[in-house]
């Protein structure tokens, strides 16, 4: 009977080994091994983490083929969703175990510098490889710390407002009629469409702080002051100027509200919205609804009326970032080579994947020069780019998904009916709290 | 009166019977419309189910992540069982003030939480890694190893050891049969019941987990099954009639095993343990 015990456990450590299959060939040599340049495919293995299939991990495939460095480079790239990033990053970091970390990884420019002050030598400075000046100046803000640039910009999130012609002439308007205007002068017009059509003027998720970071940062405020960690919520006239904004909105009834990005997507595909004001990435869901083809155009966000107050923002983006491990100096200069200095790939870029870079150089090609019918032949890449020239750098600081929790609360409160100055001191006050 | 009672209980079961399984309707409904109805809320079937389906084998590589779920899942709950079980038998029937102190000790294991350990479990995992890296990181071992033996079956296990006759055990040793001879061939055919219970809780624990998968394989090839959904919603424009086919076919193997047990499951409740 202990015969038989003994050989059941025997199996069962057998099982064990066979069930890790065959490892190693994969992340083995990743460094070390200088690429041999002569030999196809026996290069370095660069290992890049990113999420979107159809955009980011897209973008690497491009620049991998667009790719034509000193080092032989074999990219391996591996996709994970974004939040499935920053866990794992977050994990093996703080554990000190950097092994099956990638030498590339996207970060999204919010969280990058909570990365970058978290671990301070675990990133690679890349500030040699590339030129700084050659990015949008909003981006190197948001990748550098302590005077090193840590990460190559590379997607920008510039937002535009997305307008349906046919809804706005119902109401007896033109497209230069929400061209440069401010939000209130946005509110009075959203009334008018909804007399004339009955449609809703945007879809808001109030559990989304999406559109206050897009907004703070057109009047070039964010939630810190420039040290990107003392909050700045009290003294905000932008941030305050954006609560009444969005209140007069809610009280005008002009907001169809949606509980998560489907519902978001779903009110501009089903044509129950007149306006979507958001990142360009949002273009590829827009064109989704095929139908409406001729009906879309893109204009400048509306601005704040307050010190500052620009018709341009930013809603997102991310950038690439070089793990301080080996194979770091292939990374770097395969990076280096693509999204830091390719003019030509830039291009290719926006013509195939939709992507707008922060590369100065590379965002003057003819691919942003097209016009588009379902913009009804509007020129909206080139569009894009001139705002985004505008875009004013701030912090983005290491909180900002904290801020924007605990700005949700005291938003509803201010919605309740609670005086502004008494819930912006209580943010403040929760602010400071929480991340002391 | 009675009657009328009765109409009331079915109505009120039959609108909970009905919001419960709206969402797997709407899930399956979802399987066969394109991302843009889908988002629309459309409620009826429609007919992209195999463009879905194309979608998604073409587009991601759902076998072999189904083919990694299946083998982390199937092998977890067998050691699962075999240790836990092995672990409730002893604490209950050798049992001594000490060994009492152990399980306690052991059942506090459970106030802690998950998210509490893993980074120290990554660190080791880390280690293991260096000394023996068929097992360390990015290994579909180290998925479910520190998962094997959990405080949780081994109470489960200890609690129904309870029901399991003491006099079979004193009978066997008179027989001449030796300890492990007992457990192996009176206890675990007697406690069937308690063991298909344990493995549809193991199993789907093990299908389900996220966490710790996600941070120790790190490879495409590794991917299970929830690693691989999370990642299909990860883009700006996610195509919606594809994640709900990728969901659909998750559920698919957690239904086969309930039914699978059941039998067992019910005959337990109707006490198949005799004295």
């Amino acid at each position: 009977m202990k015969k038989r015990l003994f050989i059941a456990i025997l199996l069962l450590t057998m099982l064990l080994p066979a069930c890790s299959g065959k490892k190693t060939e994969t992340n083995a040599d990743a460094g070390s091994a200088k690429g041999d340049g002569a030999g196809t495919g026996a290069g370095t293995t660069v290992t890049a983490w990113a999420w979107d299939p159809n955009f980011n991990i897209r973008a690497l495939e491009l620049a991998e083929e667009a790719y034509k460095g000193e080092i032989a480079v074999n990219l391996e790239i591996v996709e994970n969703a974004q939040s499935d990033i920053v866990q794992r990053l977050n994990t093996a970091l703080s554990s000190g175990t950097p092994k099956g970390l990638p030498n590339i990884v996207l970060i999204e420019d919010y969280r990058a510098q909570s990365f970058l002050k978290s671990y301070p030598d675990a990133f690679y400075p890349l500030t040699g490889h590339i030129d700084a000046d050659d990015f949008a100046n909003y981006k190197i803000e948001a990748t550098s710390h302590d005077g090193e640039v840590y990460g190559l910009p590379f997607d920008t999130g510039v937002t535009g407002l997305y307008v349906r012609v046919d809804y706005l002439e119902a109401a007896g308007l033109t497209v230069g009629d929400m061209t440069n205007v401010t939000w209130q002068e946005y509110i009075a017009i959203g009334k008018q469409v909804k007399e004339a059509t009955g449609k809703q003027m945007l879809s808001l998720n109030p559990n989304d702080f999406n559109f206050v970071r897009m907004m703070v940062q057109s009047a070039g405020q964010w939630y810190f002051e420039e040290d990107g960690s003392t909050p700045n919520l009290e003294h905000n006239e932008a941030l305050k100027e954006i609560f009444r904004v969005y209140k007069a909105m809610l009280d005008a009834d002009i907001v169809k509200l949606n509980s998560d990005w489907s519902q978001f997507v779903a009110a501009f595909n089903s044509g129950d919205v007149a306006t979507v004001p958001t990142g360009n990435w949002i273009t590829p869901s827009v064109k989704a609804e095929a139908s409406q083809a001729g009906q879309w155009r893109v204009v400048s966000l509306p601005r704040l009326q307050t010190e500052g107050g620009l018709n341009v923002s930013n809603l997102g983006g991310s950038s690439w970032y070089v793990l301080n491990q080996d194979g770091k100096e292939a990374a770097a200069a395969f990076l280096a080579d693509t999204f830091g200095s390719n003019v030509d790939f830039y291009n290719t870029l926006l013509a195939d994947v939709g992507a707008i870079g922060t590369y100065k150089p590379g965002i003057a090609g003819d691919a942003f020069d097209q016009s588009d019918d379902f913009f009804g032949g509007q020129k909206i890449y080139s569009d894009f780019t001139s705002w985004m020239a505008d875009i004013p750098a701030v912090n983005y600081g290491i909180h900002t998904y904290a801020i924007d929790d605990i700005l949700k609360v005291e938003m509803q409160k201010y919605l309740k009916g609670e005086d502004l100055d008494t819930v912006m001191a209580s943010a403040q006050a929760q602010a400071e709290m929480q991340l002391r | 009166m009675k009657r009328l009672k009765s109409i009331a209980a079915y109505v009120f079961l039959v609108i909970a019977a009905l919001i419960s399984i709206y969402p797997f309707f709407w899930m399956v409904v979802s399987m066969t419309n394109r991302s843009v109805d889908v988002t629309g809320g459309r409620q009826l079937p429609g007919t992209y189910l195999m463009e879905n389906l194309n979608n998604l084998f073409g587009q991601v590589d759902m076998v072999t992540a189904l083919g990694n779920s299946t083998l982390v899942a199937v092998i977890s709950t067998l050691l699962t069982m075999l240790l836990t079980s092995l672990a409730g038998y002893g604490f209950h029937v050798y049992r001594s003030r000490r060994k009492d102190i152990v399980f306690n000790v052991l059942l506090l294991s459970m106030m802690i939480p998950f998210a509490a350990i893993m980074i120290p479990l990554y660190r080791l995992f880390g280690r293991i890694s260096q000394v023996a890296p068929w097992i360390g990181i990015d290994t579909l071992a180290a998925a479910f190893l520190p998962t094997l033996t959990t405080a949780f079956f081994i109470f489960f296990f200890r609690q129904n050891t309870g029901m399991f006759p003491e006099e079979l055990i004193e009978a066997s040793r008179l027989d001449g049969l030796s300890e492990t001879g007992i457990f192996f061939r009176i206890y675990i055919p007697t406690m069937k019941t308690t063991y298909a219970a344990a493995a549809i809780i193991a199993f789907m624990n093990s299908w389900n987990n996220f966490l710790w998968p996600l941070i120790v394989l790190q490879s495409p090839a590794k991917k299970t099954v929830p690693l691989l959904i999370s990642n299909l919603g990860s883009s700006y424009a996610p195509d919606y009639g594809m994640i709900m086919s990728a969901i659909t076919i998750a559920t698919l193997p957690t239904v086969f095993v309930f039914f699978l047990m059941q039998k067992h499951f019910v005959a337990g409740m109707t006490g198949s343990v005799k004295g």
